[in-house]
C-alpha cells in the first residue's frame, strides 16, 4: 500500500461529505475559471484584432481612462502620418449599439475611412469592401450577419437608420465577427461626432528593431504640437499595452478576481469545516497513529493530502464544468462573438493554483491541530 | 538482577495530572528485564495505564525517570522513532482504519521506517500468517469478528519488529474464546524472546504472566511472580 492510497481511502470513509466538499470547491474553481476565461478571451480577441490588421500603435486622447469617450480631431491624423517611421495611419470611431429585434445588445460598430489599411486584412465572405463615396453602407461580421440573418444586398436598421449591407467579412477574431464596419463619415453623422475619431491606428514601417521603433514613434506622437506650439493631448501606446490598459478589460478582470477571492474564501472555509470535523472524529485514531510512531509531519501530510486531494478533485470537476459552460455560452446568439468558446490553459492553471491554495488554507490548521495532539489525550478522547 | 539486564527501569516515577489533584503514579520503581512477560494489575484509577504510557513514551512524567536499555527517555531526541522501532502497542479498542484491509492496516506503522511498498506488503503477509489471519488479509475490519480484529491489531503492533509489546487491556473487549487466542499469541511471542507488558484487571490474564506488578492509588503495592511461569 502506498501513502497516497491511505489518503484516498480516508476520503472514502465519508463519501457524501467528501463529495459535497469537492462540489463546493468545484463551484468555486468553476466560477473562477469561467470568469477569468471569459475575461482573458475578451482580451485575447481584442489583441488579435489589432495584430491581424498590423496595428502597432493605438493613439487616444490623453487622460481618458475610458477610451470609448476619447475624442480626437480627425485632422491630427495627417500630423501623425508625417512622422518618421510611420507607414500608415487611419482614424477610427467606435461605439456600441443594440439590435433589439434580434435580442442583441452591445454590438460594436466601427467607422473606418474607405481607404483605411485596416481593410487589407479583412477577408470577405461575400459582397465587396467599402469604396470611396459609399454612403449608408455597412459591412457585417460573419457572426452578426448570421444572427441578423442578413447577407450582401440586404438592408439593416442601425440606430433607426437603414444601411445597405455591401459585404460580409469573416475575421480571425470572434469579437470582430460580431461587429459591423461602416464608412467613417456615415458613422460620425450617425453618432453626431462630425470631424471626430476615437482613436488613430498607426502602422510602423517594417524594420529589424520593430519594438524600439514602435517606442520611438510613440514618443514622437506624444510630443506633437499644433501650429500654436501647444502639445496635442495624445496618448500613444503599443497595441499590447493598449489592450492591457483598456478600462473595460480591466473592469472585467477586476470583477473576475474579486469573485475569485470570494470563491477562494468560501472554498477555504468549507474545506476548513470539513477537515476540522474529520480530525475531530478521528482524534482517537490519530492518537493511535502517534502511539505507533507516526511523526507529527506524517500526520500533517496525511490530513493536508486529504484536503489537497479533495481540492484537486473539485478543481477537475469545476474546470470541466467551466469549459463546458463557456462553450455552451459562446453558442448563445445574445453573447456569440463576445465570449470565446475556449479557455486558455493559463486560466485553467490559475484555477488549479487557487484549488491548491484552498486546500492548503483549509487543511493546514486541522492538520496541525491533529498532529500536535498529545497521544495520551487523543487516545482517551471519546 | 543487574541494571545491565534491565530493558525498562523506572526511578521514583511520578505522574500528577495537570490540575494537581490526581496523583496517578507516585514514586514507582520498577525494573523489567529483557524477555520477561509482565502483567500490571490494579483497580480502575490505580495508575496502571499511566505506567504503561510512561514506559511507552506516550506521556512525560511529572518527576522521576524511565530508562530504556540504560538510556533515560527524557534525553532521547526522537521519541517517535523510539516508539516506531522498539515498541509495539496493543489497545483495548483496536482502532483499525475502517477503509483499509487487514493487510493494509498492518502496514501502517511501516511508513515510518522507510521500507518499500513491496516489502511492506510481504512483511504484512508474514505477520498475518503469524497471528493466524492470512486467510482474512483482504477483508475490511467490519468484515472481521472482534477477536480477529484484535489479532490484526497485534500484527500491526509487530509490524516494525519491536523488542517490547505493550498491551493495555488487550482482552477487555473479547469473549473468553477470543481472549484465550490472544493470550496464546502473547505466550508464543514471549517464547520468541519478546518482552511483553500487559495492563489488565483480569486475574485470568495476569495468571499467564511470569510476574505481576500490583498498583493501588498510584503506588506499587506488590511485585511478585505470577501464578505460573512460561
Amino acid at each position: 500500500m502506498h501513502f497516497g492510497t491511505l489518503i484516498f481511502k480516508n476520503l472514502l470513509r465519508r463519501p457524501v461529505r467528501s463529495l459535497l466538499t469537492a462540489t463546493g470547491v468545484a463551484l468555486a474553481v468553476g466560477a473562477v475559471v469561467a470568469l477569468l476565461g471569459v475575461a482573458r478571451g475578451f482580451e485575447d480577441s481584442l489583441l488579435q484584432v489589432l495584430q491581424v490588421h498590423d496595428v502597432d500603435i493605438v493613439v487616444t486622447r490623453a487622460g481618458k481612462t475610458d477610451r470609448m469617450t476619447s475624442v480626437l480631431d480627425e485632422r491630427w491624423g495627417q500630423l501623425l502620418a508625417g512622422l518618421p517611421g510611420v507607414e500608415a495611419v487611419t482614424g477610427a470611431l467606435m461605439d456600441v449599439v443594440d439590435f433589439r429585434d434580434a435580442n442583441l445588445i452591445g454590438v460594436f460598430i466601427q467607422g473606418w475611412p474607405s481607404d483605411s489599411f485596416l481593410f487589407d486584412q479583412l477577408p470577405l465572405r461575400s459582397g465587396r469592401r467599402l469604396h470611396p463615396g459609399d454612403r449608408q453602407c455597412v459591412l457585417l461580421g460573419a457572426k452578426l450577419a448570421e444572427i441578423l440573418q442578413k447577407t450582401a444586398g440586404d438592408t439593416v436598421q442601425i440606430e433607426m437608420h437603414p444601411f445597405r449591407v455591401v459585404g460580409v467579412y469573416e475575421s480571425y477574431s470572434l469579437y470582430e465577427n460580431r461587429s459591423a464596419i461602416m464608412p467613417l463619415e456615415d458613422f460620425q453623422r450617425l453618432m453626431d461626432r462630425q470631424g471626430q475619431v476615437m482613436a488613430f491606428h498607426v502602422k510602423v514601417s517594417p524594420g529589424p528593431e520593430k519594438a524600439a521603433a514602435v517606442e520611438t514613434v510613440c514618443r514622437h506622437i506624444e510630443n506633437l504640437s499644433d501650429q500654436q506650439g501647444r502639445r496635442l493631448p495624445l496618448e500613444a501606446r503599443p497595441a499590447y499595452d493598449y489592450v492591457k490598459s483598456t478600462l473595460q478589460i480591466r473592469q472585467v478582470q477586476a470583477m473576475a478576481w474579486v469573485t475569485s477571492v470570494i470563491a477562494l474564501v468560501i472554498g477555504a472555509v468549507g474545506m476548513l469545516n470539513t477537515m476540522i470535523m474529520s480530525v475531530f472524529e478521528r482524534t482517537h485514531e490519530i492518537g493511535i497513529l502517534r502511539a505507533i510512531g507516526w511523526r507529527k509531519g506524517r500526520i500533517v501530510r496525511m490530513i493536508l493530502g486529504e484536503s489537497l486531494l479533495l481540492c484537486l478533485a473539485g478543481a477537475t470537476l469545476g474546470t470541466l464544468a467551466a469549459v463546458a459552460g463557456v462553450y455552451w455560452l459562446s453558442g448563445l446568439p445574445a453573447v456569440a462573438g463576445l465570449v470565446q468558446g475556449k479557455i486558455s490553459p493559463v486560466v485553467i492553471g490559475q484555477g488549479y493554483a487557487i484549488a491548491v491554495l484552498v486546500g492548503l488554507a483549509g487543511g493546514l490548521y486541522p492538520a496541525c491541530r491533529g498532529a500536535w495532539l498529545s497521544p495520551t489525550e487523543a487516545i482517551r478522547h471519546e | 538482577m543487574s541494571d545491565a539486564d534491565a530493558l525498562f527501569r523506572t526511578v521514583n516515577l511520578t505522574k500528577v495530572y495537570s490540575d494537581g489533584s490526581v496523583n496517578a503514579l507516585v514514586d514507582a520503581n520498577v525494573l523489567i528485564p529483557r524477555g520477561q512477560y509482565v502483567a500490571v494489575m490494579g483497580p480502575s484509577g490505580s495508575g496502571k495505564s499511566t505506567l504503561l504510557n510512561l514506559l511507552g513514551a506516550l506521556d512525560r512524567p511529572t518527576s522521576g525517570e524511565v530508562f530504556f536499555q540504560c538510556q533515560p527517555l527524557s534525553a532521547m531526541r526522537d521519541l517517535d522513532h523510539f516508539r516506531a522501532r522498539q515498541l509495539g502497542f496493543v489497545f483495548q479498542s483496536f482502532y483499525l482504519l475502517p477503509t483499509l484491509t487487514a493487510a493494509e492496516n498492518v502496514q501502517i506503522p511501516m511508513f515510518e521506517i522507510g521500507i518499500r511498498a513491496a516489502e511492506r506488503a510481504r512483511r504484512a503477509a508474514e505477520l498475518l500468517e503469524l497471528v493466524g489471519m492470512s486467510h482474512r488479509a483482504g477483508h475490511l475490519p467490519r468484515q472481521l469478528s472482534v477477536g480477529e480484529r484484535q489479532r490484526v491489531a497485534i500484527a500491526r503492533a509487530l509490524a516494525n519488529r519491536p523488542i517490547v509489546l505493550l498491551a493495555d487491556e488487550p482482552t477487555g473487549n473479547l469473549d473468553s474464546h477470543n481472549a484465550a487466542q490472544v493470550l496464546e499469541l502473547f505466550e508464543r511471542l514471549h517464547q520468541q524472546q519478546m518482552t511483553v507488558v500487559v495492563v489488565t484487571h483480569s486475574p485470568e490474564v495476569a495468571s499467564r504472566a511470569q510476574r505481576i506488578i500490583r498498583l493501588r492509588d498510584g503506588k506499587v503495592i506488590d511485585d511478585s511472580p505470577g501464578f505460573s511461569t512460561c
